[in-house]
C-alpha cells in the first residue's frame, strides 16, 4: 500500500489499473480525458498490458466497450456530460446485452448553454439505463469505487455495467490524499473476469443481442434486467465489507454521519456532499441535532436502507445538484416515492436544487437550509422548492446581459 | 495472395450454410449476395449488424447462422467489431483461448447506415486499420421502414419520401470511392446475381488482412417494386447496363472485374422496375432517360481513358 | 361492439379491406377502431388486421382475441397455425372465407361449431397474391353481415379510401365489394356484436412473481446455431417452383446461387432439390433455369394433389 496525492482523474485511472483491465476505448471529453491518458502513458510505457483504442465517439467508444465485454475480456472506459449523452443509445443496449464493464462518468453539466463545471443532470440521464450507479465524494472513494464496481458488475447475479460517477473540478482536477492498494491484495479481492456463456467463439456459436417480436419476450429480457440490478443491493453490501476487509475502508451503500440522534437530515450526492458534512459539524456546534446521508448507490436505489436512515426524522433537507425540468430535483422525487405509504411518520422532506453547473453552495446557505426546514417543520407544511440563488449573483448576470445587448426595456421591467 | 478457388461456376459451393426460415422478403437480393457470402466465409464469423431488414435475421429464438452474430445500432457496427476483433487478439494473445477459436468479423450493414448514420463510424475503423470485413446491402433506401430515400438511392427514383413526377432529385453517393480514399486493404462492389464475380472477391476479403469493404447492390422487389423473381434478372441488367460497375480496389489500383463489351441501354434496367415507371408511362420521359444514360456512358468513358 | 378479424397474406390488401369496412361504419354513424398488426410483414406472409366498430366510443384496443367475425381471404391460411386464423373463435363467431371449397367441406374439415360461411375463390387464377380484390369483396360481405351497413356507404367508403387511385381501379374494388356484399344477402346482420367481459364475475389473470435468473439465462443471446430453420417460411407460397428432372441439365450452381433463401440443395448426382418447407416461393429459380426445367404451379393446386396422393 502507498499514499500519494492524487486528483479524481488520476484515483480513477489507478483503480481501473488495478483492476487488470484488458481494453479501453476511448474518447477525449474535458474533464475526463486525464484519466485514458494516465492510462494510455502507462500503456505506451509497457507498465500495464492493456490496449488503448481511441474511437470516433462516444457512441462508438461505448458499443466497442460493450462487444468487447461481451466478447469475455475486462473492459474500461470515461466520458464526460455531452459524452454521456452521445453514447446514450448505447448505454441502455448494452446494459441490455448484459455486459459488465465499468465506466468513469466525470459529471459536467449539460449544453444548452454548454458549460464546463458539474453537476448530476448527465449521470443521471443514464438513471434509467441498466447501468448501475455509485456517486463518489473523494479521491479515495473514487478509487475504491472503481474496484468494487468491477466486482458488482461482474458478479454473476448482477452481470451488467457500472457508472462511477466523480465531479468534474471539484474532484476530477483536485488533489487528494489517495492510498493505493497493493496488486495483491486486490487479486484476492478481484478475481478475473469470467463471464460464463458470454463470449464470442468459434466452437461455441451464440448470437446476441438479438431482436425480440411482442411485449411478451420484451417484458421478460427487460424485467430480468431491473431484477438483476435489484440482486446489486445485496451484492453490493458484500462485495464492500469484502473490500473493507481488504482495504480497511468502508464504503456502505449509503453513508450516515452523525444521523443516529438527529432530528434533522441532509440529503445528497457527489463531492458536494463533504461540504454538508461540515455544515453539520457546524450546526452541531450550534445545537442542532442534524446529520447527513448520502446515496452512494444510486442505481439499484437503496431504498431500505434510505427508509431507515429516515425513519423517525422530523425534517430532511434534499439538496440535488439537478434539475428535471418542470419537475424539479430528482433525487427528492426518488425520496419522496421511496416514503409515501411505506413509512409511518415520515419526515417532512424540503427540495433545494443548488450547484448546478458547478455554482459553489456556501456553509452559510446549509445552515440557512436548515432553518427553513426548521420552520417547515413547526408548520407542519414543505415550502416550495428553491434555488440556492443570491440577489449578487442575479446582478451579476444583469451586467453580462446589459453587455449582450439584452433588450433594455425587458430588463428593467424585470429589475 | 492465394489463387482463387473460383475459376467456374461449378466451383461454386453446392452446399449452403445460412439457414433457411428467415424473416427476408421473398426474392430478397440482400440476402442472395449474403447466403453465398457466407457460403465463401465459413461459420467460424462473427456477424456485427447496424439497424436495418437484416436486423430481423436473427429473432429470438431463431438464427440462420450457423456462427455467431451480435446486434449493434445502426451507427456504430464498425466499433462493435473492433471491440470484438481486439478482444479476441487479447485473449489469443494472452494465450487465455486458443488460436483456433478465434473468428472472422464482418459487420453486416445496409446502406441507410453504410452511406449515411454509419459513415464516420466506418471512417474510423478504416483509419485504424481494422481487420474486418465490412459488408453493405445496399437496396438503394432505407427498405426495412417501407423505402424511404437514403444517401444511396439513385437519381429520379421514386421512393416512399420522393413521390413526386421528379422522383428522388438527388444523386447516388459514390461510396466506393468514399472508401478508397482511406486506403484499406481492400474494396470491392458485387451483387448476387454475378455469383462467380462475387465468390472471387469475397474469397480475397477473407483472405486479406485489414479493412476489406463490400457493397453488394441488392435488388428489393419491395422496395424496387419489381416482381420477386426478377431478383437475378434484375441483377445481371444492372451490370450488363453499366450501371452497377463490379470493380475491385487493391494496393491503390482499381480494376474492372466486368467490362461489358455492348453495354445494354439503361432503359433495360429501369423498365423492369415501378420505382422508374414515370419515366415510361404515361410518357416517356426522354430528357430524364438521356441524362442517365449520359452518366452511365461518361463514367464508362473514363474508365476506358 | 362488432369485433371483426381479416387474415390474408402481405400483398392481399388486408389492411386496405380493413381500412374500407372502418370507413363504412363510420359513415353509418359507428364509433370505430382499424389497424393492421405490423411485425415483419412480408409480401405472401400471413397477416391480420383489425376493425372495431360500436354504437358508443371504443375503449378497447389492440389485438382482437374473440371476434364476432373472422374473414379470410386466402383459405390455405385456414389449418396454418401461425396464421392464427382459428384464434380465438367461439360458436358464436361468424367465419367467412375466400375458397374454392364448400362450406360444408369446411365444416368437415375444422369440427367447429362457429357458423361457416364462403365466397368462391376464383379457380383460374392461379397466384392468389394476384387476388387484387378479394379484400373488397371480402369488405363488401362483412358489411352486409353485419347488417348495418348499406352499399351506398359501403360504395362511399371506398371512394374515399381510394382517393387518388386510377378510376378503373376504384371501380373495380366498388364493384368486387358490391359483389361481396349480395353474395350475404341471405345472411345479413347474421353477426352479433360481442359483450364486453364482466367486472362482477371474471377468471382472475394467473400473474406470477417473475422469478429473477442470472444473465447466463436471461439475456436475449440464443446459444446455438441454425435454428431458424424451425421458421416454416414454405407458409408464404402462393406458387411453387417445381424441378423437371427429365429437363434439368445439373447445372446446380446456377438455381442453387440464385435462390434468395438456399433453399436450393445439391444431391450427390448433382441434382438440385427444393426444401419446401423454407421456399417463399419468390420463383428467382424459375426465371434463371437455363434449360426451362423448373416450372411454377399454383400451390393450392400442389398441396391438394398432395393431400390426395
Amino acid at each position: 500500500m502507498s499514499r500519494k496525492l492524487l486528483t479524481g482523474n488520476g484515483a480513477a485511472a489507478w483503480g481501473a489499473r488495478l483492476a487488470g483491465i484488458d481494453y479501453i476505448p476511448a474518447f477525449p471529453i474535458t474533464p475526463q480525458t486525464e484519466i485514458i491518458e494516465t492510462l494510455e502513458h502507462w500503456i505506451g510505457g509497457g507498465q500495464i498490458p492493456a490496449r488503448l483504442v481511441t474511437l470516433e465517439s462516444e457512441h462508438s467508444m461505448i458499443t466497442a466497450a460493450g462487444a468487447a465485454a461481451a466478447t469475455g475480456v475486462r473492459v474500461f472506459s470515461a466520458t464526460s456530460s455531452q459524452g454521456l449523452l452521445y453514447g446514450m443509445e448505447m448505454l441502455y443496449a448494452v446494459a441490455g446485452w448484459r455486459a459488465p464493464f465499468v465506466l468513469v462518468n466525470v459529471s459536467r453539466g449539460l449544453s444548452a448553454p454548454i458549460t464546463l463545471e458539474p453537476d448530476h443532470n448527465d449521470v443521471l440521464a443514464a438513471r434509467d439505463s441498466g447501468f448501475l450507479q455509485l456517486h463518489c465524494a473523494t479521491c479515495q472513494e473514487v478509487l475504491d469505487s472503481v474496484l468494487i464496481a468491477y466486482r458488482l458488475g461482474e458478479d454473476l447475479r448482477v452481470r451488467l455495467p457500472v457508472i462511477v460517477n466523480q465531479d468534474g473540478f471539484y474532484l476530477s482536477f483536485t488533489r487528494e490524499p489517495v492510498e493505493i492498494p497493493d496488486q495483491q491484495a486486490i487479486e484476492a479481492f478481484l478475481p478475473p473476469y469470467d463471464p460464463e456463456n458470454m463470449q464470442f467463439r468459434a466452437s461455441a456459436p451464440v448470437s446476441q443481442a438479438v431482436a425480440v417480436l411482442g411485449g411478451g419476450p420484451y417484458s421478460y429480457f427487460r424485467y430480468e434486467t431491473h431484477l438483476a440490478s435489484l440482486q446489486a443491493l445485496a451484492v453490493y453490501d458484500e462485495v464492500a465489507s469484502e473490500f473493507e476487509k481488504a482495504s480497511g475502508r468502508a464504503n456502505p451503500a449509503i453513508e450516515c454521519y452523525r444521523t443516529d440522534d438527529a432530528e434533522y437530515l441532509f440529503v445528497m450526492m457527489g463531492a458536494f456532499a463533504t461540504k454538508a458534512r461540515q455544515a453539520v459539524n457546524q450546526l452541531r456546534e450550534a445545537g442542532w441535532r442534524i446529520g447527513l446521508v448520502r446515496p452512494r448507490l444510486f442505481r439499484p436505489f437503496p431504498e431500505e436502507k434510505l427508509r431507515r436512515a429516515l425513519a423517525g426524522k422530523k425534517g430532511v433537507i434534499v439538496i440535488d445538484q439537478n434539475i428535471s425540468f418542470g419537475r424539479g430535483g430528482v433525487l427528492h422525487t426518488e425520496l419522496a416515492s421511496a416514503i409515501l405509504g411505506k413509512s409511518e411518520k415520515p419526515p417532512l422532506l424540503v427540495s433545494f436544487i443548488g450547484g448546478l453547473g458547478g455554482r459553489d453552495i456556501s456553509a452559510e446557505e446549509f445552515y440557512e437550509m436548515a432553518r427553513v426546514t426548521k420552520e417547515a417543520v413547526v408548520d407542519g407544511k414543505a415550502p416550495e422548492p428553491r434555488l440556492l440563488y443570491t440577489e449578487t449573483e442575479l446582478r451579476e448576470v444583469r451586467k453580462l446581459q446589459g453587455i449582450a445587448c439584452v433588450e433594455r426595456q425587458a430588463l428593467e421591467n424585470e429589475l | 495472395m492465394t489463387e482463387t478457388a473460383f475459376k467456374h461456376m461449378r466451383d461454386l459451393p453446392s452446399t449452403h450454410l445460412l439457414g433457411t426460415g428467415t424473416p427476408a422478403c421473398a426474392g430478397c437480393g440482400g440476402l442472395q449476395a449474403i447466403h453465398q457470402i457466407y457460403d465463401v466465409l465459413g461459420k467460424n464469423t462473427v456477424f456485427v449488424n447496424a439497424a436495418g431488414c437484416m436486423t430481423l435475421l436473427s429473432v429470438y429464438p431463431f438464427t440462420p447462422f450457423r456462427g455467431s452474430w451480435l446486434y449493434t445500432a445502426m451507427a456504430s457496427a464498425p466499433a462493435g467489431a473492433q471491440g470484438i476483433r481486439d478482444a479476441l487478439d487479447i485473449l489469443i494473445e494472452q494465450k487465455r483461448i486458443d488460436k483456433n477459436e478465434d473468428l472472422q468479423v464482418v459487420v453486416l450493414t445496409g446502406d441507410g447506415s453504410a452511406y449515411g448514420m454509419g459513415l464516420s463510424a466506418t471512417s474510423s475503423a478504416m483509419e485504424r486499420k481494422l481487420d474486418f470485413i465490412y459488408l453493405c446491402y445496399d437496396n438503394e433506401g432505407y427498405g426495412n421502414t417501407g423505402q424511404q430515400y437514403s444517401d444511396a438511392t439513385p437519381h429520379a427514383a421514386k421512393t416512399s419520401t420522393s413521390t413526386g413526377p421528379g422522383g428522388y432529385p438527388g444523386f447516388k453517393k459514390d461510396l466506393f470511392s468514399i472508401w478508397a480514399a482511406h486506403k484499406p486493404a481492400y474494396v470491392a462492389t458485387v451483387i448476387g446475381a454475378e455469383s462467380l464475380d462475387l465468390a472471387r472477391k469475397i474469397q480475397k476479403a477473407r483472405d486479406i488482412e485489414g479493412p476489406c469493404m463490400i457493397i453488394s447492390l441488392s435488388p428489393c422487389p419491395t422496395g424496387w417494386d419489381f416482381d420477386p423473381s426478377l431478383t437475378a434478372k434484375v441483377g445481371k441488367l444492372a451490370v450488363r447496363t453499366g450501371i452497377w460497375p463490379l470493380k475491385e480496389y487493391e494496393n491503390g489500383n482499381i480494376t474492372h472485374t466486368r467490362k461489358p463489351a455492348k453495354r445494354l441501354p439503361v432503359e433495360a434496367y429501369l423498365n423492369l422496375q415501378g420505382r422508374f415507371k414515370h419515366l415510361f408511362e404515361p410518357k416517356r420521359d426522354e430528357k430524364m432517360l438521356a441524362d442517365i444514360q449520359t452518366q452511365v456512358d461518361a463514367y464508362w468513358a473514363k474508365v476506358a481513358s | 361492439m362488432y369485433r371483426i378479424r381479416f387474415h390474408g397474406r402481405g400483398g392481399q390488401g388486408m389492411k386496405t379491406a380493413s381500412r374500407l369496412l372502418g370507413a363504412a361504419f363510420f359513415l353509418e354513424g359507428f364509433a370505430v377502431q382499424d389497424a393492421p398488426r405490423y411485425g415483419a410483414e412480408r409480401r405472401g406472409a400471413p397477416i391480420f388486421a383489425y376493425v372495431r366498430a360500436g354504437k358508443s366510443p371504443i375503449f378497447e384496443r389492440g389485438i382482437i382475441l374473440h371476434p364476432d367475425l373472422v374473414i379470410v381471404a386466402d383459405d390455405s391460411l385456414v389449418p396454418v397455425p401461425a396464421a392464427g386464423v382459428m384464434a380465438g373463435l367461439t360458436d358464436r363467431t361468424v367465419l367467412l372465407i375466400s375458397t374454392t371449397e364448400t362450406a360444408d367441406e369446411w365444416r368437415r374439415r375444422l369440427h367447429i361449431h362457429s357458423a361457416i360461411l364462403t365466397l368462391p375463390a376464383p379457380r383460374e387464377v392461379e397466384d392468389r397474391l394476384e387476388l387484387r380484390y378479394v379484400g373488397a369483396e371480402c369488405a363488401g360481405a362483412a358489411a352486409c353481415l353485419t347488417g348495418h351497413i348499406s352499399k351506398k356507404k359501403l360504395e362511399r367508403a371506398i371512394l374515399g379510401e381510394l382517393e387518388g387511385k386510377p378510376q378503373k381501379i376504384i371501380h373495380r374494388n366498388i364493384e368486387m365489394a358490391s359483389e361481396g356484399y349480395d353474395r350475404m344477402a341471405d345472411h345479413k346482420g347474421l353477426v352479433q356484436e360481442g359483450t364486453l367481459p364482466s367486472a362482477k364475475a371474471y377468471t382472475p389473470p394467473a400473474w406470477i412473481e417473475m422469478p429473477f435468473e442470472a444473465a447466463r439465462i436471461s439475456s436475449p443471446t440464443i446459444h446455438a446455431g441454425l435454428t431458424s430453420i424451425k421458421v416454416r417460411t414454405g407458409l408464404w407460397r402462393t406458387m411453387r417452383p417445381v424441378i423437371d428432372h427429365r429437363h434439368c441439365r445439373k447445372c446446380w450452381w446456377v438455381c442453387s446461387s440464385s435462390c434468395p433463401d438456399g433453399a436450393i440443395s445439391v444431391n450427390e448426382e448433382g441434382a438440385p432439390g427444393i426444401d419446401y418447407d423454407h421456399c417463399k416461393g419468390c420463383l428467382t429459380c424459375v426465371s434463371v433455369c437455363p434449360s426451362h426445367a423448373i416450372k411454377a404451379i399454383p400451390e393450392h393446386q400442389a398441396a391438394a394433389a398432395e393431400e390426395e396422393s
